[in-house]
């Protein structure tokens, strides 16, 4: 008897744990669904580094609660890889933050909606004209100016011209990219303009990159910066930016602004057609772009902001594109064009600097 | 009069020319984490322990490094284990397709790394895993495999297996020859693997790009990212705190394992 009772108690007793463990399977399961009904989230992609840090501590913390949401934020580059690698239904970002390049690959793969709308995004009547020319898709919050950095200790030259980096004066001192880099690809389109028909005028463009040699070549700005202030180089292609952030220290560094103009490193933002949360996303942009958000940036970052209605700091003014005259200095690209092309002009101009 | 014995010395000054141009650039990169300059200039201009303090007083630079040493610590182990499994079983598994099988757990080393990256990225889209620690975690382990299975296979093809006959003889079990007398024998090529693998794993970046979670970066991925806008002696006194770790387990592992014994291969 007491055999049976006590074989009917592990039967019952195993019942009770497999039923007790199953629930708390069913439930461990289900405890992420419990866990996500918390705030939406709003994945987006921005910059790391400084970029970042200024938007975690000034921008983001007032949207997310205003919107009750959360951002999460990749700010590991490259970002158009791993957003044509997911669905275009179930992208893996709302928001795609990006240099114009990037963004006109994954507008032509069908991934972002190219043009946003003025109804859902209020603050784009407020923008200058190159936020949301032709030559952008989604809209373009900042910009850099990309011109010449030199060393005023170093040399009497004010750059006056694109066509004074090819001094022969400055051979095996001026610096300049890999094509890979936007602001290499850039001068490469400028040199066509200077020296042949026009930005896409390739083959003067080639010939100028070999007249260019000897150049010290960098991956990116930052290399550049330092090369600067070595003095390993006297003058090198950079962004405004980059040098301006630099004039509280004195160090011996000017931006020149050559009469052909300076070609614009916008700072791009657009929302994602398979995006779940569209109204977040445009909430987002429509912040990103109010001349609160703009002026802490701005100033963060020396960037020259879009909306026309900030009001920056006199130090800022003095040095950046505020201005619609100043505005109309900078110079935007067929990015959509340039990269239809890229492989075949990488290719031309590797070989034309594999041997310097 | 004692022949001079030329040939000796243009072999050590060729050494010692060597080693200079190994370690050259680590002295240089340690020169400027102690410049007081803005820039990473050399000569140096000035001594300072600011940029180690902006190292460590950096919540970012903090939460990236230790995340990096998290993933390699856990991925060494896991790596390890599997790496001299697998490496036992081609070598003494007599399994057909071994060849093959050797072929498929090398191809990470083959691939670059950054379609190893995009191909996991990939899955775990499908998958509709997203990415995850865990995720990553696979990711390393996936390309610090092949390095333990070299390893652990070169010193297998080696092995005198008699001895392992001998301790059968004598009445040991399978797991009894494996743990006193296999293991023994085969740990200079597991910890070289392991070696390799926690040093793939601490600097990994390609496969890194794509599995990271936001919020969640690596090291390397945040050197990187901090380039961008700053280049400033941060990124070489993190270098030298990185050095300083490496060499630090390095004479760890000498002083309690007798490191120096097991990496002759």
């Amino acid at each position: 008897m007491s055999e049976k009772i006590q074989k009917g108690v592990t039967r019952r007793r195993f019942i009770k744990t497999t039923g007790a463990a199953a629930a708390v399977a069913a439930g461990g399961l289900g405890f992420p669904a419990i866990v996500r009904s918390g705030p939406t989230v709003l994945n987006i992609t921005e910059w790391g580094g400084k970029w970042s840090q200024v938007l975690k501590e000034s921008v983001f913390p007032e949207f997310e609660k205003t919107h009750n949401c959360q951002i999460e934020t990749d700010t590991a580059f490259p970002f158009a890889p791993k957003l044509m690698a997911s669905p275009k239904n179930k992208p893996v970002y709302d928001v795609l933050h990006s240099n114009s390049n990037d963004q006109w690959k994954v507008a032509v793969a069908g991934y972002i909606e190219e043009k946003p709308d003025p109804a859902k995004i209020p603050n784009l009547k407020n923008l200058h004209p190159f936020a949301t020319s032709d030559k952008i898709v989604g809209v373009a919050a900042f910009t850099s100016a990309i011109g010449l950095g030199y060393r005023t200790d170093k040399t009497d030259c004010k750059f006056e011209s694109w066509k004074d980096l090819w001094d022969e004066k400055f051979a095996g001192i001026r610096g300049t990219y890999v094509i890979t880099n936007g602001l290499g690809a850039c001068l490469f389109m400028m040199a066509g303009q200077v020296f042949g028909q026009g930005f896409k005028d390739t083959e003067a463009s080639l010939k100028a990159m070999e007249a260019l040699k000897p150049v010290k070549q960098v991956d990116f700005t930052g290399t550049m910066e330092k090369q600067l202030f070595s003095g390993e180089i006297i003058v090198g292609v950079i962004h405004d930016s980059a040098i301006w952030r630099h004039v509280e220290k004195n160090a011996p560094l000017a931006f020149a602004v050559p009469k052909e103009g300076v070609l614009a490193l916008e700072q791009v933002w657009s929302v994602t057609k398979g995006s779940q949360k569209k109204e977040l996303a445009y909430a987002y942009l429509d912040y990103i772009l109010s001349p609160k958000i703009q002026k802490i940036i701005s100033e963060a970052m020396w960037y020259n902001p879009a909306n026309k209605n900030v009001e920056l700091e006199q130090k800022y003014k003095d040095h950046l594109f505020t201005t619609p005259e100043q505005v109309k200095q900078l110079v935007q690209v067929d990015w959509k064009w340039y990269n239809a092309q890229e492989s075949t002009l990488a290719m031309a101009y590797n070989k034309i600097f594999q041997n310097q | 009069m004692k022949a001079v014995n030329w040939g000796r010395i243009v072999f050590r000054g060729l050494n010692i020319l060597l080693i200079a141009f190994l370690l050259l650039p680590i002295v240089i990169v340690i020169l400027f984490a102690f410049n007081s300059a803005e820039f990473i200039v050399f000569p140096p201009e000035g001594f300072s322990l600011r940029w180690f303090d902006k190292f460590f007083t950096d919540p970012d630079f903090m939460g990236a490094f230790f995340l990096s040493l998290k993933l390699a610590l856990i991925t060494v182990v896991i790596a390890t284990v599997i790496g001299t499994m697998a490496a036992m079983a081609i070598v003494r598994g007599r399994i057909p397709g071994a060849r093959f099988l050797t072929a498929v757990f090398l191809s990470p080393l083959m691939l670059p790394a950054i379609l190893t990256g995009l191909a996991l990225f990939q899955f775990y889209v499908i998958i509709e895993t997203g990415r995850t620690f865990w995720g990553l975690l696979v990711g390393h382990i996936v390309v610090t495999i092949p390095y333990v299975i070299r390893t652990s296979t070169t010193v297998l093809y080696n092995f005198d297996t008699s001895i392992e006959e001998a301790a059968q003889n004598l009445g040991a079990g399978p797991l009894a020859v494996f743990w006193y007398v296999t293991l023994p024998l085969i740990r200079p090529g597991v910890i070289a693997g392991s070696i390799f693998a926690f040093i793939v794993s601490f600097d990994q970046f390609p496969v890194s790009l794509f599995l990271v979670k936001p919020g969640q970066i690596t090291f390397p991925i945040h050197l990187f990212n901090y380039l961008k806008y700053a280049f400033d002696p941060t990124v070489a006194a993190a270098a030298t705190v990185t050095i300083a770790m490496s060499m630090s387990m390095v004479l760890l592992l000498e002083f309690t394992v007798g490191l120096q014994e097991y990496v002759k291969l």
